[in-house]
């Protein structure tokens, strides 16, 4: 008798233990939305700026925020997806859509359009494209962006060159590269020249194909355009030799620097490599008195332009979401309000929406007229947007491409040939899978 | 409180049955703690056993593929092979460098000396930070363009070194941040030190042994079986480095994968591109690769480690 009460007791003290407080108190009648971003410090402010309009604009919702850098948020993202914990809104990435929409983690868009959740009246179809997967639209565009070089405009003013046209070539930039290292002593580019956006581009601006075929099965180039890597690559190794732009060393020794600490914000080197819409970023890092203006990426003497348009982000709405419709609502709001858009100033890219756009014009600093002008020109090549990479992309880039194929060269272990040949090989074999 | 206490072993003796029901009351007690114990521990472990033999990729799900993971590993992952070879020779380096830093120490702090409990504080210190994410990126700052490191080298006239990005120093920085971390075999090492008998180094004193041959004779041999509970200990902690890398090379195994430890490869490949299947096998391979030089140096101790009790004293 006596064991069995103090059995109760323990049973009970236990019980007060591990559940303290699990929902025996009432909650509030709040709808609870979670959302998820990457992004830098500029963006996780203005972000959370905007969230914080919408919950005094809308009482009866509760938002609930992560932000993190890219890798950590995709990391964060996985796990999540395979407890079934995803947050409602999800920050998404053209790349990565496809493989997310394949296994059903998202929700189609199209219904809140059409019961005007989400008003679409003053965004170009083509402005939407980009986030359909099949037909379906699974991801909304936060801004139309492009691969950039951006540039110091007082740098080269100060080295006495001339900003460079809009369809300057390989050899062009490797002549002014080494000029204004001359002229100035500091690097002529910040780095990132090894990343395999650069692959990709070389068959974009060579040969108006793709690093990867249709199907994503194979490659998208030949065997016998593989000498156009060659010679980016190569030119690489002589800019390197020449002190115009940091070795692999150091440009390794600085991965995961922040916008802050690039080069271009602190003034060791004259352009830096990016998206369009991190000019905003470095603007606000290196200070309102300096100059800047984004140029197009080079492309290969007789080819085609390297730049096309392409939706820098997407806003997603998770597939089990509870409350998917608070979720487009507050979509709604981040691209048709002209306030949040006064908040972020396209940070994101330039924004889809012509009245959002319109409204903000008066608004806008000289970053975002940078950005504007540039997207302008992108704009006028008509280039259509490239497919998404496949699947097995990221296995490529992340155990190939980088340390078996472009750092062995860049350390001088293997020659370019010997490399791209390599890649090639081995790229195969993964996509085959 | 106190009555309790006393009144235990009273009811111990008593019939075999109340003797069970105490029992489930102590199982009651513990629960919270064999409830996480299941959760996160156990039924994960049995878990990735069964997800070794499988492509289970966290968005496409799984399927049965029988060995092809451990295939995929030992033939067609040259990554893998490098990874093997950055942890082998961190564990070579790291182990041996700390276990010696740890002794030294230990036999500094252990003579008599007005202060020594604070040095003992201090030398623990970076111990009890040591896996911590600060200390990792205060070294990634020693070893940084404008860090300690450099500035020591720019004193003797010599250029700045990339140290992080250069293949052949990049795994020194942190087999260097593994010899500092000396604390928790220093403080066993410490207390080994103060079993060892007083008389025996005075009755050496008397016979006219030095200082070197005290140590050979009489420290080393008695310190023995320390020194194996460390180099077992060592020699796991070494295999499962991961935070250090981590940050360090921000995760990156860079450069020329030189620093991709077999815990960072793994953490890639479940977290970066997802394979938790492949990395499953990964995790699998590690510990029987633990549980076998484990073994191996167990085996080896009777050789070598010297018990006083064995002697009969």
């Amino acid at each position: 008798m006596k064991n069995k009460k103090r059995l109760l007791f323990t049973l009970l003290v236990l019980v007060t233990l591990i559940f303290p407080s699990a929902s025996v108190f009432s909650q509030d009648d709040k709808i609870e939305l979670r959302i998820a971003w990457w992004g830098s410090q500029t963006r996780h402010d203005q972000t959370i700026a905007v969230i914080e309009l919408y919950e005094s604009m809308n009482p009866n919702v509760d938002i609930v925020y992560e932000f993190s850098n890219w890798d950590d948020h995709w990391t964060k993202l996985a796990t999540q997806a395979a407890g079934g914990d995803l947050p409602d809104i999800i920050q998404h990435d053209y790349q990565r859509i496809q493989e997310w929409v394949g296994n059903d983690l998202l929700l189609p868009l199209d219904p809140f359009i059409e019961s005007g959740v989400i008003d679409t009246t003053n965004i170009a179809d083509a402005s939407l494209a980009g986030g359909r997967v099949n037909g379906v639209l699974y991801g909304f565009n936060l801004g139309n962006n492009s691969e950039t070089f951006i540039a110091d405009v007082d740098a080269f003013q100060q080295a006495g060159i001339e900003l460079p046209p809009a369809d300057w070539t390989w050899q062009d930039f490797e002549e002014i590269a080494l000029k204004l290292h001359e002229e100035l002593g500091i690097y002529a580019i910040g780095g990132n020249l090894h990343l395999s956006e650069h692959w990709k581009g070389t068959y974009i601006s060579c040969c108006n194909a793709y690093a990867y075929n249709a199907e994503g099965t194979g490659l998208g180039y030949t065997e016998d355009q593989d000498h156009f890597f060659v010679e980016y690559l190569e030119m690489i190794l002589r800019l390197t030799e020449a002190g115009a732009i940091p070795t692999i060393e150091e440009t390794l020794a600085r991965t995961g620097t922040s916008v802050e600490d690039s080069y271009i914000v602190t003034q060791q080197a004259v352009m830096e490599y990016g998206w369009s819409n991190m000019l905003v970023a470095v603007w606000a890092a290196a200070g309102e008195e300096r100059n800047f203006v984004e140029l197009t990426v080079p492309s290969f003497a007789d080819g085609y332009p390297r730049n096309y348009i392409k939706p820098s982000m997407f806003w997603s709405i998770s597939k089990d979401s509870p409350n998917a419709e608070e979720a487009a609502k507050f979509i709604n709001f981040f691209i048709n309000s002209v306030e949040a858009n006064e908040i972020m100033l396209a940070e994101r890219g330039v924004p889809v929406s012509s009245a959002v756009r319109e409204a903000l014009q008066p608004r806008l600093g000289p970053a975002q007229q940078a950005m504007f002008e540039f997207l302008g020109v992108v704009e006028g090549y008509n280039s259509p947007i490239r497919p998404p990479d496949p699947p097995a992309h990221a296995d490529i880039n992340n155990n190939l491409y980088g340390p078996q194929v472009i750092e062995p060269i860049l350390y001088g272990l293997m020659t370019p040939e010997e490399g791209v040949q390599l890649l090639r090989q081995e790229a195969e074999i993964l996509l085959e899978q | 409180m106190a009555d309790t206490a006393l009144a235990l072993p009273k009811r111990r003796v008593g019939k075999r049955s109340r003797f069970g029901e105490n029992n489930l009351v102590g199982y009651l007690f513990i629960s919270p703690w064999l409830v996480a114990f299941f959760l996160f521990a156990f039924i994960p472990m049995v878990a990735s056993l069964g997800l070794a033999f499988t492509d289970y990729h966290i968005l496409r799900g799984w399927n049965y593929i029988g060995l092809d993971n451990f295939h995929r590993m030992f033939y067609d992952d040259p990554r893998y092979w490098r990874s093997v070879q950055a942890t082998v020779k961190y564990v070579l380096f790291a182990v041996p460098l700390r276990l010696v830093f740890a002794l030294a120490v230990a036999m500094l702090l252990n003579t008599k000396r007005r202060g020594v409990a604070l040095y003992r504080a201090a030398y623990y210190a970076p111990s009890v930070v040591g896996g911590s994410i600060a200390v990792a990126v205060m070294w990634r700052e020693i070893f940084g363009r404008e860090g300690l490191a450099n500035f020591i080298l720019n004193q003797f006239g010599e250029p700045s070194v990339w140290w992080l990005g250069n293949p052949d120093y990049a795994i020194w920085t942190l087999i260097l941040l593994a010899a500092w971390q000396f604390g928790s075999p220093m403080l066993i090492f410490l207390a080994g030190l103060k079993q060892i008998p007083e008389q025996l180094y005075e009755s050496a004193s008397i016979d006219g042994a030095n200082g070197f041959q005290k140590f050979f004779r009489i420290t080393l041999p008695l310190l023995t079986p320390v020194i194996f509970f460390n180099l077992i200990m060592q020699l796991i902690a070494g295999f499962m480095t991961f935070t250090q890398a981590f940050v360090i090379t921000n995760g990156s195994g860079r450069p020329l994968d030189t620093t991709l430890f077999y815990a960072l490869y793994l953490y890639k490949r479940g977290f970066e591109t997802y394979e938790m299947g492949y990395a499953s096998a990964m995790a699998w391979v590690m510990l029987a690769v633990i549980a076998i030089l484990t073994a191996i140096v167990f085996r080896t101790s009777s050789q070598w480690v010297y018990y006083e009790a064995q002697e009969g004293v």
